[in-house]
């Protein structure tokens, strides 16, 4: 199941957002103090971080810093009441963020952000699983083609064997 | 004959020199309190889209609440049997929706009431109509004044209010607030990460003690004697008119009061104003 960390310094402001991501299934944990997210990346794997941009002690941009270097598939979203320019640009090229949300919001737009940032962590995840398996897939092949090779070396002619319709062996007299 | 600032006063009548620097002075601060308003709109700004965020979004959770809701309300009349009923009501996640009722409409209750404390201050604290010396509490001017300035402080400093047992004073409580408020921003711009800043009150001697105390780097000695002096300031250009703590000095030198800095380098610094409890020429006004 996915799961979705939010962090925000003012409480009301999570309870909010859990109440307008109520229908979705996913799992949602929800944090007021950067340090105990921080904690939150060691015990488990998110597929999407919403955080807060400016709260006491670290703020939503070094938090988000330091989620991309310990989770870097999960997908990072910024929630902020602060629109200035300087803060989207610490965020866009500090945090790499997927989305840049501010409050107030529609609830719709909070909604969409969220699913398309699930579809996102999906796709990078399938994409990398994807991927492993061809690597695995041509390992095996390449032991297949190197144990062929063994054998043609040993006993040449033998990977070249003609069956006929019953199976057995037809041996070519003009070879 | 002299030079030209005595002739103009020779040509003048005195009072009504006084009377034009009067307003001069009177203008000079309303548009240097009117900056330092410009200056915290954004933080303010940050401060109310906060509550109204929360409040908006669990006003059309609240709309959903409601279609589920009005679906079992509205099924009295054409449901078959009780059971149908009951049905749509496990559907509805009914008591999860009441229980969570309560909490929306108290969390959004409280996000307006921070919203009208806001705007009230800035009200109170704008107020310009208010020149007259008048008995007014130091405590509420200064709550008023931090929920003013909480935007600049909060992220930089904890505020520790240590107040003493101060009685009403005869004073024009928006000058004050203007002072606190100059004091408190100096305060959270002198701390570089974070730190502590005392607000304290004290009554001694027949007076009244206000200090403003912060963990920040300090001022140095050769600026110390300077720093009531008009538009000096070690800010970076923009970032403060030089005139705060000049006019500051200003207001307090109104109130028949005193005001002094001690500040050592990579400790802190401590304002201390001190301001007697009744103006000394009432009966003259």
């Amino acid at each position: 199941m996915i799961r979705i960390l939010l962090l925000d310094d003012e409480p009301n402001i999570l309870t909010a957002l859990k109440r307008l991501l109520r229908e979705e299934d996913w799992l949602i944990d929800t944090f007021t103090r950067a340090e105990e997210a921080l904690d939150a990346l060691q015990a488990h794997r998110y597929g999407v971080i919403v955080s807060d941009y400016q709260m006491p002690g670290m703020d939503g941009v070094t938090y988000l810093q330091f989620a991309r270097q310990r989770q870097p598939d999960a997908i990072r979203l910024i929630l902020s009441a602060h629109g200035d320019r300087q803060s989207m640009i610490n965020a866009i090229n500090r945090a790499e963020i997927y989305r840049f949300l501010s409050k107030p919001w529609e609830d719709y737009e909070i909604q969409a952000a969220i699913r398309s940032a699930v579809d996102l962590y999906r796709v990078k995840v399938e994409n990398r699983e994807l991927l492993a398996e061809i690597h695995r897939q041509k390992d095996l092949l390449r032991l297949r083609e190197e144990e062929l090779m063994r054998l043609e070396t040993e006993n040449p002619g033998i990977t070249r064997v003609a069956r006929d319709a019953d199976g057995s062996i037809i041996i070519d007299e003009s070879a | 004959m002299t030079d030209t600032p005595s002739q103009v006063s020779s040509e003048l009548p005195s009072r009504e020199l006084s009377e034009r620097l009067e307003q001069a002075n009177r203008q000079l601060l309303q548009s240097e309190k009117m900056a330092a308003i410009g200056q915290l709109a954004a933080g303010v700004a940050h401060e109310i889209n906060n509550p109204v965020g929360y409040v908006y979004s669990n006003l059309q959770s609240l709309g959903t609440y409601l279609t589920d809701l009005f679906r079992l309300t509205d099924a009295v009349d054409t449901a078959q049997s009780l059971e149908d009923l009951r049905q749509i009501r496990k559907s509805i996640d009914y008591d999860f929706l009441r229980g969570d009722l309560e909490d929306l409409l108290a969390e959004s209750r409280e996000g307006i009431e921070r919203v009208k404390t806001i705007i009230a201050a800035m009200k109170d604290f704008s107020h310009t109509e208010e020149e007259e010396f008048r008995m007014a509490d130091l405590h509420r001017g200064i709550e008023t004044t931090l929920n003013v300035v909480n935007n600049e402080l909060k992220y930089k400093a904890e505020v520790v209010k240590d107040f003493g047992n101060v009685p009403e004073i005869e004073c024009i409580i928006s000058q004050l607030n203007q002072v606190i408020m100059n004091l408190l921003v100096n305060a959270a711009h002198a701390i570089e990460s974070t730190g502590t800043i005392t607000i304290r009150t004290r009554t001694a001697e027949g007076q009244v003690l206000i200090e403003v105390e912060d963990t920040g780097k300090g001022i140095e000695a050769a600026n110390l004697n300077r720093i009531f002096d008009p538009f000096f300031t070690t800010k970076p250009v923009g970032k403060g008119t030089g005139l705060g703590l000049s006019l500051s000095f200003n207001i307090v030198e109104k109130h028949h009061g005193e005001i002094t800095a001690t500040s050592t380098p990579g400790k802190g610094t401590c304002f201390r104003i001190r301001l007697p409890v009744q103006q000394p020429d009432i009966g003259i006004r």
